[in-house]
């Protein structure tokens, strides 16, 4: 059989952002794939370090364009370690309420990619249509429909503004109302659970000893979620469950990542239920003299596609010496995705590429 | 009738289905990429402006740069450019296109796409709104009304200033098409010559 | 006593260059000479820290060294530690730990092409994010971005007026 060399990307329709896998397949079959990442490296941690603390805020969230907030957070709490910031109560709920409407933004973008690539779109339609709304909300609170610049060291920028309670939870109850029809056309169709079983399979072992972690580890048996371990925000104040499967193929992290939406609207009302009153910010400093003392730190919350963490370290000066930005693709998208493509049909690249969720942009940076 | 005239005549609903046709490419450039999904699903339904994606180059005729262009990205983007046949339009979306953006400072992000393949207009915003996306479309219907949408053209005209600007960054000819890390060399490449309008 | 005030002692006891500080609840900060790092990262990984989260690399361009820091950490205590070893700058090279967590192979690749520290043993240090670099490594404090963009991008121009149609 003759080997051929096939490029997954850039330009292509099944790429969801910027990437590329080179495929050397015989017949049907992927022999050995490699990713070629780069096409969205932008030099962001040198960026960060030409400018000061708080010209650095805008810049931060552009990490993840489909996930945004958990970057502003992680760089937030990175700050507010390093430069001792309380922040208040009202402000950490809020943080919990802005991190999971990102949660449930990005799984709605997931399930537009994933359905596509099996050849449904009619899913993708509608998760679009759906995401759409919690993008006016943030709209409403924050200004900006994709960039929100919102999660700052102290607190957040501003209160919540009149109505957004209202106006999330009845966006929310209608989200929770359309779940059970993207069951019935999708995540219970027969054709999906058969095509998507046994696909890209990963055991627990390879998963732990390739970096996995969010839903592909989850999908793969270990129980494993930042907001648990290290909670953060407002989370050991809540209560809520850590979807959990066993085989770690496609189907499985599939539904952990369904099942996570349902998980997030309910973490969402507990927050509105048990809101505290008080300021949603400390004062900020004077952006123009603003040092932080020398140290270094590490944090890490649980983004949409697993564990994000960042490494700060100041030398005492109103710039950052570095920042290391841990994406939870970076893992993902190199070492298991070219293990998990050995051996996979052509139609099947795509689909495995996608059950990952990998962002292009994060692993880039 | 003059056979001129002839031309002339078809040459009215010749602009009429080349405008309220244009299929764009599917290439995600960079973080631009948000905002197209949620403008070619069910809220903001870009077909019923005619807009539809398209998966190959060879046969769409829109080509939306969506937010920054890295070095890597731009060797991929000529080479999309020039496989799409004549007339062709494209349209800059987001400010990093147009002057560097945000990552006016970066070693690997190219300032202007202008420099490097021709642009038809432009849509400043970090991120545009999907509105933006549809006032750019009408604009771009008026221009090819008024012949204004030249920017294929001015690629075949002025060929060797784009393509000098394009060696100067992604480095000489015979290393151009090749990605790295793949085996198979790459032949000549032509700069596309479509049908003209 | 704390898992955390445990690990410390524990290493301490073991290692002779190691010096170990609780940061906080959950975080360990650990800085030893380079030479016990990989017996160090065996016992850390014996001991529960089997999650490597990150490699990084920091320039202290003035001390002249590289410091590269192993983020490790626990699934099931939660305790994440950071292990600091500095390789000097004039002569960046250093051991692959990919024998140890097998995906630190991707991070050393990042680090030998942004900061140009190469990793003995790391079988796949090719070029990753950058398209044929020629000049520094950029992540280097002596790298000016600024300047190279100016060099190489060039000077901008202010754009000609576009005529409304």
């Amino acid at each position: 059989m003759r080997e051929l060399e096939l490029y997954f990307g850039p330009q292509h329709p099944g790429m969801v952002g910027n990437f590329s896998i080179t495929l050397k397949v015989e017949g049907d079959r992927v022999v050995e794939a490699t990713s070629n990442p780069g096409f969205l490296h932008r030099g962001f941690e040198k960026l960060m370090e030409y400018r000061s603390w708080t010209q650095n805020f805008p810049l931060v969230c552009r990490l993840n364009v489909m996930d945004p907030d958990p970057y502003e957070m992680v760089y937030a709490m990175g700050v507010e370690e390093l430069a001792g910031i309380e922040v208040p109560p009202r402000a950490r709920y809020i943080r919990t309420i802005v991190l999971e409407l990102s949660r449930i933004a990005s799984h709605l973008f997931w399930a537009w990619g994933y359905a596509n690539m099996l050849g449904f779109d009619t899913l993708g339609q509608w998760s679009m249509g759906d995401r759409d709304y919690i993008l006016d909300l943030f709209e409403l609170l924050t200004g900006g429909r994709v960039y929100h610049i919102y999660i700052w060291p102290g607190g957040v920028r501003r209160d919540l503004p009149q109505g957004f309670e209202e106006r999330t939870l009845q966006t929310l109850e209608e989200l929770a109302g359309r779940l059970p029809d993207y069951d019935d056309v999708f995540f219970e169709n027969r054709i999906f659970v058969s095509r998507a079983r046994g696909t890209g399979k990963v055991d627990r072992d390879t998963a732990l000893a390739l970096g996995a972690t969010g839903p592909v580890l989850r999908a793969a048996g270990l129980k494993y979620d930042t907001r648990k371990t290290e909670p953060y925000a407002a989370y050991q104040d809540l209560e809520f469950q850590v979807p959990t499967r066993q085989q770690g193929d496609s189907y499985c992290r599939a539904m952990v990542i369904r099942e996570e939406i349902q998980e997030s609207i309910a973490i969402v009302r507990q927050c509105f239920e048990q809101m505290p009153e008080g300021p949603a910010f400390h004062r900020p400093p004077n952006p123009f003299k603003w040092k932080i003392p020398p140290g270094e730190t590490y944090v890490r919350i649980e983004g949409a596609r697993g564990e994000t963490g960042a490494y700060l370290v100041s030398d005492g000066g109103n710039k950052p010496y570095r920042i290391h930005f841990r994406s939870p693709s970076y893992p993902h998208g190199i070492l298991l995705l070219e293990e998990l493509l050995k051996g996979a049909s052509i139609a099947d690249v795509g689909h495995i590429m996608m059950s990952l969720n990998i962002a292009a942009p994060e692993i880039d940076r | 009738m003059d056979r001129a005239d002839i031309v002339k005549a078809l040459r009215g609903p010749g602009q009429w289905g080349h405008k309220y046709s244009l299929w764009a490419v599917y290439f995600c450039t960079g973080c631009g990429i948000i905002e197209i999904p949620p403008v070619i699903t069910s809220r903001w339904d870009a077909e019923r402006f005619g807009v539809l994606p398209m998966a190959t180059p060879r046969q769409a005729n829109l080509f939306m740069i969506t937010g920054y262009v890295s070095v890597k990205t731009l060797r991929a983007i000529v080479r999309t450019y020039e496989q799409m046949s004549a007339p062709k339009y494209t349209v800059a979306f987001g400010s990093c296109p147009v002057n560097g953006g945000m990552y006016w400072d970066s070693y690997n992000t190219i300032k202007r796409i202008d420099k490097y393949i021709p642009i038809d207009g432009w849509i400043a915003g970090c991120m545009p709104r999907p509105e933006a996306i549809f006032i750019a479309v009408t604009k771009l219907w008026h221009m090819i009304d008024v012949g204004a949408a030249t920017g294929w053209k001015r690629y075949q005209e002025n060929y060797d200033h784009y393509k000098s600007n394009q060696d100067q960054v992604l480095g000489t000819f015979q290393e151009r098409d090749e990605p790295q890390g793949g085996t198979v060399p790459v032949g000549e490449c032509t700069p596309g010559t479509g049908l003209s309008g | 006593m704390g898992s955390e005030e445990q690990l410390k002692g524990k290493v301490e006891d073991r290692f002779e260059s190691a010096r170990a500080t609780i940061q906080r609840k959950q975080r360990l900060l650990i800085t030893l000479d380079r030479d016990a790092l990989a017996s160090l990262l065996l016992f850390l990984k014996s001991e529960g820290l089997a999650h490597l989260a990150a490699i990084s690399c920091v320039d202290w361009l003035e001390q002249g060294t590289f410091q590269l820091t192993y983020h490790v950490a626990s699934y099931s205590e939660g305790i994440h530690a950071m292990v600091e070893v500095n390789v000097p700058r004039e002569k960046p090279k250093f051991i692959s730990i990919v024998p140890i967590y097998k995906h630190a192979q991707t991070y050393e690749r990042e680090i030998w092409e942004m900061f140009g520290v190469e990793f003995e043993g790391n079988a796949r240090l090719v070029p990753f994010l950058l398209d044929r670099w020629q000049n520094t490594p950029p992540m280097r404090k002596d790298f000016d971005t600024r300047q190279y963009v100016h060099e190489t991008f060039g000077v901008e121009e202010r754009r000609q007026k576009t005529e409304e149609v």
